[in-house]
Parts: structure tokens; sequence; C-alpha cells
């Protein structure tokens, strides 16, 4: 275990030097420039080349690249040359947003998508089961904006059927106002947990169709359990190690992926914040950010790695 | 509203032994915080599942290891049981909150609004960052300039209470009001205002450009500051209204961040700013001015999607939306009981810039009148939300010099074929041209082009492009045939007189009346001579103009004094206030 995770420890570091220079190129080959975006429709070009200079954007990319990644080794991000704030506190101000809303979205989703996924494979009547398919595919297949509008219509606060909910915005104070800051999170965590959850449920049910035509089963059931039992305490637990890769990558790809909805509920999350600043060509904040969320990806790659392993002792050795 | 009760539920569990009971009481409750469930007993499993399912296995477990028939069915009702109680958790907590924030005394005006908006600033730096969106909320609010500006865009007192202009027009003397402060407490005297422009014209921060006429600026007195021109320039007192005549403090330059921070003489302080998000005004009790603010906190929060804003001001969690763009104003349109929705006049252009350069296409005089011919404005504007005014040249009404110009290239399309034929274009070799506009306009108005453009037989290609890329692309290098910005700047006809500027327009007879017009001391000969500009520009087809863009202001009954003309550059929110109906 121990060697396992230094091997992986290492492959990490080199994975993480390779995505700064690619990110670093890539973001260079933008049309645009940040001195372009400040300066605006009314400038003249002397006061554009003038940015340049200020913003250093004129220096050889080799000193920029350098320039940054020597900060990136000393734990500084930087700061961004179009807020004037530091990395750093622009990404802890979005993640405020963006991961309680992750983590409240993949708890509707995981409340969702297990039963039913689990219902879906254990049911006798073949009625059930394809009834919970159909779910399934509909659930699967809803666009997050359009789930969103339709809860908007129904539960938020002004305009829904049942307006009980705010639909929009973060309290300014955020979790100073936990109770304010909570509630606005539901209905986007609700929209973001019903499109989630319809695929943590696909992954149930065939991790769990899996298991059910493996002997496992079988041997089980000639232990004597009923062929429920045998799903429910052999068979899920057996599923777990697939199911746990399965959440956690969901949960790495929803950092992102759940920018749709904070545009639609007007939360200023990571996503939003991320392409806003590749709109203003904020480069350094821009790669900052994609190598933080690149590094987050690892750390939970290699986290459900372990988790894998600890769940599933078949893999030692 | 699951955390207290997953925390409550710890503690009974300290309490009391675990039951069978409890447990499944527990499960109940609130399958969605299945984390604590586990750790209130030591688990089966020396995993910490995520899955309430298997909790419900562990439980089930745990007693003893036979099966136990009645447990297997906990799943149903208890999954059911708990989604009441979670739903009647959310909502009796949201009325409880509902009722706490109606408790607010009636017909007394709001001390603290939200208003909503929609372009967002990114920092605050006024000074060197491009975008109406500092202008809308910062230029009388926070920042003042040395002469203010009426709904009307002409200029009034600012700073300065009066102004005397030479005869010859190369001399403004200001006399300042007594007694003004910053913010912070600095004076506010003569010296700020000459440091405040020296600074620009030397740094050439954002708009500097507008004050090179100026050859000296100094200050007699405290309170006088007079301009020395080299050349009369009859934009300057108006241009001096804007972000070239804002007034900083030279004491305080160097110990705040201009990006997150201002310092400014308004009856505004910036409390809070969050990038991309809002932007929080407090009255500033220290304002010099007689005409303090009349609402203690205003938050202007902007929205970048069009529902999210609709939706802000249908729950009341804003009192205006300005703007409330023209595909979702409807809804308020059709409740004027509860909001009063109004298009205020504006100087925005959308501008179908055509590539005059040598070598493309539209540098034929014939294929750009085409198109203009070609182009149903009316019909545009009707399927734009039909608050837009036509502008058929460069100059809105609200600019000097503007005139009527539709009778110039109205809507015909048997003539924009004849003149495409002219041009050595058929059904056989129809023309073949690209639009290149960014994509913050949205996909319409590239589709009504395009299909409209058809019916004469222009082939036209839209490409959306991000507006960093169209900076670069267009405006920088000046590789477009066809292009589509908004030019919301007022008094910017003078863009029409720059060879460089990226519509390639070079046309010496128009740079001289621009010219002239802007160094004739006379203002309504210097209007004369805009006009003749103007005419000669939308004559010469260099370009065609879409419509003038007038935003509409939504407002919920009980809004007075917001500011409708205008407001999407210069919205001064010191009258304004919000009474809940």
């Amino acid at each position: 275990m121990f060697r396992f995770i230094v091997r992986r420890l290492v492959t990490l570091v080199v994975a993480l030097f390779a995505i700064s220079v690619l990110i670093f190129m890539l973001l260079r080959v933008l049309p645009g420039d940040l001195a372009l975006v400040m300066a605006g429709v009314n400038a003249s070009p002397e006061r554009v080349a003038h940015l340049r200079v200020e913003l250093g954007l004129n220096r050889p990319l080799t000193t920029q690249y350098l320039d940054w990644f020597g900060s990136l080794l000393h734990g500084d991000l930087g700061v961004s040359q179009m807020t004037g704030r530091p990395v750093t506190v622009r990404v802890a101000q979005r993640a405020s947003i963006t991961f309680p809303l992750i983590g409240m979205g993949l708890l509707v989703a995981l409340g969702i998508g297990i039963p039913l996924g689990y219902k879906s494979v254990i049911a006798r009547s073949s009625r059930v089961r394809s009834a919970m398919q159909l779910i399934a595919i509909i659930g699967g297949s809803v666009p997050a904006l359009w789930a969103g509008l339709v809860l908007i219509l129904l539960f938020a606060r002004g305009t829904g059927l049942i307006g009980i909910l705010p639909s929009q915005g973060f309290p300014l104070d955020a979790w100073q106002e936990p109770g304010k800051a909570f509630v606005s999170l539901l209905l986007p965590a609700l929209t973001v947990g019903i499109i989630v959850g319809a695929s943590i449920m696909r992954y149930t049910r065939s991790a769990l169709m899996e298991q059910m035509s493996s002997d496992v089963i079988s041997m089980a059931m000639a232990c004597g359990y009923t062929r429920k039992q045998a799903m429910l305490h052999v068979g899920l637990r057996l599923a777990m190690p697939q199911l746990v890769s399965v959440i956690g990558l969901t949960f790495a790809e929803m950092i992102t992926g759940v920018m749709v909805i904070e545009n639609l509920f007007a939360l200023p999350g990571i996503g939003s914040g991320l392409i806003n600043d590749v709109g203003h060509r904020d480069l350094i904040a821009v790669q900052s950010e994609l190598f933080l969320l690149a590094a987050f990806f690892l750390v939970i790659g290699l986290l459900v790695d372990i988790t894998h392993r600890v769940l599933d002792p078949r893999l030692k050795g | 509203m699951t955390k207290p009760t997953g925390a409550h539920d710890r503690f009974d569990a300290s309490e009391e032994p675990t039951t069978t009971e409890n447990t499944a009481e527990k499960k109940a409750e609130k399958p969605a915080m299945p984390m604590n469930t586990t750790e209130n007993k030591p688990s089966m499993n020396n995993v910490t599942s995520l899955d309430p399912t298997l909790q419900a296995a562990g439980t089930a477990k745990g007693p003893k290891k036979g099966s136990n028939k009645s447990k297997r069915h906990v799943p149903g009702w208890a999954i059911v049981l708990a989604i009441i109680a979670a739903l009647a958790l959310i909502i009796g907590g949201v009325l409880m909150a509902k009722k706490n924030s109606g408790t607010a005394a009636n017909k007394t005006p709001e001390t603290n609004v939200t208003i909503g908006a929609k372009l967002a600033p990114t920092n605050l730096d006024i000074r060197n960052t491009a975008g109406t969106a500092l202008d809308q909320v910062l230029i009388g609010n926070v920042y003042e300039s040395l002469v203010g500006r009426d709904s009307d865009n002409n200029v009034k007192p600012g700073l300065a209470k009066s102004w005397q202009i030479s005869d010859d027009g190369k001399t403004y003397t200001f006399e300042l009001h007594d007694g003004m402060k910053f913010s912070n407490g600095d004076v506010l005297n003569a010296d700020d205002v000459v440091w405040s422009l020296n600074e620009s014209r030397k740094e050439g921060t954002h708009n500097a450009d507008v004050l090179s006429a100026i050859e000296n600026v100094t200050a007699p007195d405290d309170n006088t500051v007079v301009l020395t021109l080299k050349h009369p320039d009859s934009d300057l007192l108006w241009n001096l209204s804007g972000r070239a005549g804002l007034v900083f403090d030279v004491d305080a330059e160097g110990k705040y961040n201009p990006k997150t921070q201002a310092v400014g003489s308004g009856p505004f302080t910036v409390q809070r700013f969050i990038a991309d998000d809002s932007v929080t005004l407090k009255r500033n009790d220290n304002y010099w001015g007689k005409n303090k603010a009349k609402t203690e906190q205003i938050t202007i929060k902007y929205f970048a999607d069009d529902n999210a804003a609709v939706n802000a001001l249908k729950s009341g969690d804003v009192a205006v939306l300005a703007p409330v763009m023209p595909t979702v104003k409807k809804t308020f349109e059709e409740d004027p009981t509860h909001y009063t929705t109004i298009a205020g006049d504006d100087t925005d252009k959308y501008v179908l810039a055509m590539n005059n350069a040598a070598g493309k296409v539209t540098a034929d005089k014939r294929v750009r009148q085409a198109i203009r011919y070609a182009i149903d404005h009316n019909e545009l504007i009707a399927a734009w939300g039909n608050t837009d005014k036509p502008l058929y040249g460069p100059i809105p009404s609200l600019d000097p010099g503007y005139e009527d110009l539709s009778s110039l290239y109205p809507h015909d399309e048997a003539k924009a074929k004849q003149l495409l034929k002219e041009a050595g274009y058929d059904a056989q070799h129809p023309l073949k041209i690209t639009l290149t506009y960014p994509n913050t306009y949205g996909p319409e108005l590239g589709d009504m082009l395009r299909s409209q453009l058809s019916r004469v037989g222009i082939d036209l290609d839209v490409h959306m492009v991000e507006f960093s890329a169209w900076l670069e692309q267009v405006y920088t290098n000046k590789n477009y045939d066809l292009s589509l910005v908004d030019h919301n700047e007022s008094h910017d006809i003078g863009n029409w007189a720059n060879p460089d500027y990226y519509f390639n327009y070079n046309n010496a007879e128009v740079q001289k009346l621009i010219t002239d017009a802007r160094t004739n001391p006379d203002e309504k000969k210097s209007n004369e001579l805009l006009k003749q500009a103007a005419r000669i520009i939308s004559e010469d087809a260099a370009a065609d103009w879409l419509f003038n863009f007038r935003a509409t202001t939504a407002m919920a009954k009980g809004v007075e004094n917001f500011p409708v003309n205008m407001n999407q550059t210069f919205m001064p929110l010191a009258d304004f206030t919000y009474t809940k109906q």
C-alpha cells in the first residue's frame, strides 16, 4: 500500500508539471489579450501598447512561464491582473458556493440514485423494472437547464406554483448567514441531484447487474440467503468499490459541470468564474485556476484509487 | 436544514443507548445525511458508507446475523417519510424566514435595496479599464466629474458650480463649490482637479485622448481651475462630464487598491465589491452636497442569465431591472399593476460595420449600398422587442448634430438586387460575405440579417466569436467583411474621422468637417458641421446602423426617481427610493 501511494504521488507530481506547461501554452494560443480587453473599443493603439508593457504581456513567454511556475512552487498562485485580488482568495470565495452545492447535489443524487438503482435490479415485477429503467433514461436525457427551469416554475419564490424557495443569487454575507445561504442552494442542489442521480442510478444498476449474474450471489443463495438478502449484503458490498470510483469522479466532474446550473441560479461559482476570466483573458488567474482544478482532479483520482483498495481487499498484492 | 437535525441526532445518540427503533427513526428523518448515522454506532463494515440502503443492511445485520423480515421493509416507507419530513422542514423554515422579512414597517422607504443589472464590472479601476459597467455604477454615485450631466445628455454643474469660456474658446475657467470633501474626509479643492486632469493626460489613462486639446491646467486659487487649450474643442465640456473629468483624491493615491476599492467624493461609497457579481453602495454621510443619498444602502447585482434576472424581480429580490432584456420583458409589461416598464433613450448604436479597406468586397460602394437597402430595419426592431429606434446615420438623437436620415436608404430589395447586379453579382455568382460579431449579442441578430440578406441573393456566413477574439481579429487586425457591435459611447463620431479605426473609412472631407466641428467655438455652427459629416458618412454607406438601442427598465411599484434615460452608462442613484407596496 505504501509503495503504491508513493508511486502514485511521483506520477502526480510529474503530471502536474506537464499540465502546467500544457495549460500555459494552450492559453497563449487564444486570440486577444488582457490589454485589449482593458482598453476597449475606443482606445488608441498606443494605449494598448502601454497597457501591455504595464501588465508584462510583452515579456518573453519563457520568462512569463518561469515567473508563474516559480511562484506556484512557493505556493503562490499569483494575483488576478484584472481584479487585483489574489487568485487564492477568489477561488476560495467561489469554492464556498460551488463545493457546498456539489456536496448537497451529490447527497440528493445518492439518495435518489442508489435506492432506485438497487430497486431496478431487485424488483420482481418486470413492470417495475422497466418503469425504473424509464426513469433512469428520462433523468439522464433531461438537460440540466430545463430541469432547473421546471423546478423554478414549481418552487421559485415569486414565480413558482409553490413559491417558497429563492431561485437566484447567493446572500452577500455568504455563509455568515448560514440559513439563507443554505436555502439559496436548495433548488440548484435539487436540480443537480436529479440529473446526477439518474446517472448514479444507472451506474448502480449496471454494477449490481454484474454482481447479480456472478457466482458470488449464487454462492450466497446456496448458503441460505434469499435473493434479496444476497444482493443487499453481498452484492451491494461488492459493487461498492465501483460505485465509489464513479462517485469520486462524478464529484470532480461536477466542479465545472454545475456551471450551467450556477448561471441559471445566478450563483457566482467556480465554473462561471473561470469562463469570465477566460473571457477577460486574465491569463494569470485562468492558468492558476486551471492548475488548481487539474491538481484537484488528480488528487481525487488518487483518493478514489486508495479507497478502492481499502474497500476491496482482493486488489492487494 | 438537515444539518441541525443531524447534530441533534448525534446528541440524542450519546444520551441514550442506540436501539433498533431509534436507528430506524433516524433513517426516516434524514436519508440525505447518512454519514452521521454511521458515526452513531460502531460500523459493521470499516467503511463509512455513503449509501443509506447499505446502512439499512448494516443495521439489519447489527442485532443478529439472521434474517429479519420486518427490517427489510424499512426502506420503502422510511424514504417516503423522510421526504415528507424534509419538505415540511424546508417549507416551515422558508415560511418563517418570509415572516421575519415581512415584519419591516410598511410605507416607509426601504433602507436597503437591491437592483439588477446585466454587464458586471470585473474591477473598479475606472481610470484604466474599459466597459460601461463602471460608468454605470461609479460615475455620479461614487466619483464625480468636474461638470455633471443631466438625463438628456446635456452638461450641468458638477463639482464646478459655474464656468466661463473665453470668446476664442481657448480658456475655460471653472469655479468650484466650497467645502467639498472626499468620502475619506480629505478636502477636495482645485489641487485635486488639476492633479486628476494632469495625471490622466500624463499616464494616458482610459479615454484620456479626449483631453488632447488641453495645453495647460492651473489652479490660481483653491476654488478656481483654469484650462488653457491649444485650439477650441466643442466636445471638451461634455467629455469633462464623463470619465475624463473625474476628480480623484491626490492625497489618497497609492493608499488604496483602485481595482478593489474606490475613494471618491460622490453621495455613495463602495461598501463591498464582488467581481462579476455585485457592488454594494453605502450612503456617504459626509457627502459635501445638499443632495444626500435617500437610500442608505443599494446593492447592484449582475445577472448573466436573463431568466434569473426576471425571477429576481418577480420574487422581490431586486426592485429594479436596468435593463430587462427585450426577449423577456413581456412578463412585466403584461402586469402593469405591479411593474412599470419604460424604455429609456440612449446613445447605443448597433453598428453593422462594413470593411471599407481596399481589396474587400465591401470596398465597393454598390455592395455596401445594396446591403443597406436589403436590410429591413423595422422588421429587425420588431423582432428585437419593438423598443429600439431606427437610426440611419452615425449620430443618435441624444448627441449633437443629429438629423433624421431615414430617407437615405429606405428598405428596397429591388434596388439592392439592381446594385448587386451592377457590381457583378447575380444568381450564378452570388455575393458571399462573412459577418463576425461577439457572441454576447446572441444569435438572433445574425440569423435575422442572414435571412434578410438572402432575399436579395447575398449569402451571409455568420461567425460569432468571443469578445476578446473580436477585439483581436476585427478591432485590431481589421480582418473582417461585416462586423456588428453596439457602440454605446456618446459623442463618438470622431471614430469616422480616424482612418486607422477598424471601420477603415477614409474620407478627407469627413475628416475635415469633424475636425472643424470640434474646433469651432460656436456650438450651433459646430453642430451644423457634424450634421453634414454624418450625412456624408451615411450616404457613403460606410456602415449600416441597425438601430438605436433603448434599454428597457422594469421597476416594481414603489420605485421612485430611478434614472431611465441612458442608465446603461450613467445611473445616478442619490434620489432613488423604493417603498414596498
